[in-house]
């Protein structure tokens, strides 16, 4: 059995691997496009594909958190494009030697830093979990998906002083709840 | 609590943001294969993690199954360390202390995403008992059973067999024995286990795969005394011809003959034995199956519960079952590596006669 649009959703939560080739196949120019968006001031190509192997591993490995339709999958994959896109820009820019061929030699990353990695963000989404519903959608779209706050005010209908304030509010919520958290804990 | 992936379902993004870009068939093609890698090199990984992971569960348990004096059943542990027990689930309490005596193992093969590891292996000196645990990504029934035998080098000569026992749905643990080689004695035996498919009982269906193990079980140290006594009653004559002990278990092997009389009158003659001890001991035992020219005429042995070292005699009482079986509730089936062929009976009426043979005694040399 093939994977078409009507069923691949299904089919790569079921870990079917054609419907990687689906998925692959269909949404990879949107893919490239928002990871080109993001990348391209590092004009280095081998983070763009590995960004973009990242994102669709993701995908196949976090199908299953996905709800919603073929519509809502776009704008889904979309965002974790997005936010990988920053991730990785973000990494770059901190370590401007990454050179294409320590990529190649180590396309995964270290134990070590996967776990760091997992910490720190683990620790931000557990803070991020207890904002509620708008400001939770708001710290991601600022922080995660680097959206312009005219942007996120527009498609909010807030005006810049109601957003200035839920960020405000959200951030010292959240420095509160980050010193109350353990020791061991791995703040950024 | 909301992981990433799943906040970011709740995220608006402005469609109009994105872009598609031009991409051909050979940049699709390279994407593909590197994530076909990548999903491989993971699953290898997480098996591999898993293995380390049981694999330092069963020596943990282990440790703790000699350190008790009374180990406890399997049943209360959560995953099944003593296989050996839980099979037996008390009824003979047989094999309470095999698995103090046998061989870690640990062996897995995985086959169409059924994963079958040998636990424990033990061998006394005639009979060698294997534990193994079937791990599958789906359900297998309630009956799967496997049938391709233990093949041990050197004969072709060997019986025996426990079925698989369900866990729950995924995971299902067994015991699988061998018996009666030609040549007694052996300090270690060499044997592998091939196993093409797992059936399930009443259905045509069944998993093909490829698993294999082979490996050598060196034998528990056994006290062997060769036995000539001798019993006959009604056409049927016994013959004990030897007592192995060992750490864990007793097998008592013996002689079947049967005179033509009997042959000519009766389908089939079922030997047990029982045994006490001059202290009063009751061993529960389990018979190995057998080998001989027919189905009358055969040798066979029975293994029985640990020996009390205090008991100087051994009594043992055999029990004779003659059977003719009638059309209706024929012998049932048997099953072969060709098929399962019924055994048609032509009498039209059971019959069953049962004698209980004279005790023989055997002497403990101490």
């Amino acid at each position: 059995m093939k994977s078409n649009e009507k069923n691949f959703i299904k089919r790569l939560q079921r870990q079917e691997e054609d419907a990687l080739e689906f998925i692959v196949g269909a949404y990879l120019p949107l893919i490239k496009g928002v990871t080109y968006k993001v990348l391209a001031p590092l004009q280095n190509e081998g983070i763009v594909e590995e960004c973009i192997n990242d994102i669709f591993l993701s995908i196949w490995n976090n199908a299953l958190k996905f709800k919603g339709d073929g519509t809502d999958f776009r704008k889904w994959i979309c965002a974790i494009a997005k936010f990988k896109a920053i991730d990785y820009y973000r990494q770059a820019m901190k370590k401007v030697e990454f050179t294409s061929e320590y990529m190649e030699m180590n396309a995964e990353k270290s134990v070590e830093e996967e776990l760091i990695m997992m910490e720190n963000s683990s620790e931000l989404i557990k803070l991020i979990n207890r904002l509620d519903p708008i400001d939770r959608e708001i710290f991601m779209m600022k922080y995660f998906l680097g959206i312009s706050t005219e942007d996120i005010c527009k498609q909010f209908d807030l005006t810049r002083t109601a957003f200035d304030n839920r960020i405000y509010r959200g951030k010292k919520k959240f420095s509160v709840q980050a010193t109350s958290l353990t020791f061991g804990g791995n703040l950024i | 609590m909301k992981d990433i992936y799943e906040l970011l379902n709740d995220v608006k993004l402005d469609e109009k943001e994105f872009i598609e870009v031009e991409v051909n068939d050979l940049e699709k093609a390279k994407v593909l294969n590197t994530l076909k890698t990548s999903i491989k090199r993971k699953k290898k990984w997480r098996g591999w993690k898993m293995n380390v992971a049981a694999a330092a569960m069963f020596i943990g348990l282990s440790t703790a199954m000699v350190g008790l004096t009374f180990p406890a059943y399997a049943g209360d542990i959560p995953v099944v360390g003593d296989i050996f027990r839980f099979l037996d689930n008390g009824r003979t309490g047989l094999y309470d202390n095999y698995k103090e005596f046998s061989t870690e193992v640990n062996m897995t093969e995985e086959s169409k995403g059924v994963a079958i590891t040998i636990n424990d292996a033990i061998f006394d000196g005639e009979t060698i008992a294997v534990t193994y645990s079937v791990k599958s990504e789906k359900p297998l029934g309630d009956n799967p059973f496997i049938m391709d035998t233990l093949g041990v080098r050197g004969t072709n000569r060997m019986s025996g067999s426990l079925g698989i026992t369900k866990v729950d749905d995924y995971n299902y643990v067994g015991l699988i024995t061998a018996s009666n080689f030609e040549e007694d004695d052996r300090d270690v035996v060499h044997f592998k286990w091939d196993i093409d498919r797992i059936m399930f009982e009443g259905s045509d269906e069944a998993v093909n795969g490829s698993w294999k193990f082979a490996l050598s079980v060196k034998a528990t140290d056994a006290e062997v005394t060769a036995l000539n006594h001798v019993t006959e009653q009604d056409g049927v004559q016994l013959t004990m011809t030897k007592l192995a002990v060992n750490p864990m278990s007793y097998t008592v092997s013996y002689d079947i003959q049967v005179a033509q009389s009997v042959k000519d009158k009766w389908d089939a003659v079922e030997v047990d034995l029982a045994i006490t001890d001059d202290l009063g001991n009751v061993y529960e035992g389990q018979n190995n199956g057998g080998y001989g020219e027919n189905s009358y005429d055969h040798h066979t042995s029975k293994t029985f519960q640990k020996l009390d070292p205090k008991a100087t005699k051994l009594f043992v009482t055999p029990h004779i079952v003659l059977r003719n079986y009638s059309t209706d509730d024929s012998g049932g089936v048997e099953i072969t590596k060709d098929g399962v062929k019924e055994i048609v009976s032509t009498n039209t009426k059971s019959e069953r006669e049962e004698h209980t043979q004279e005790e023989i005694v055997i002497d403990l040399q101490k």
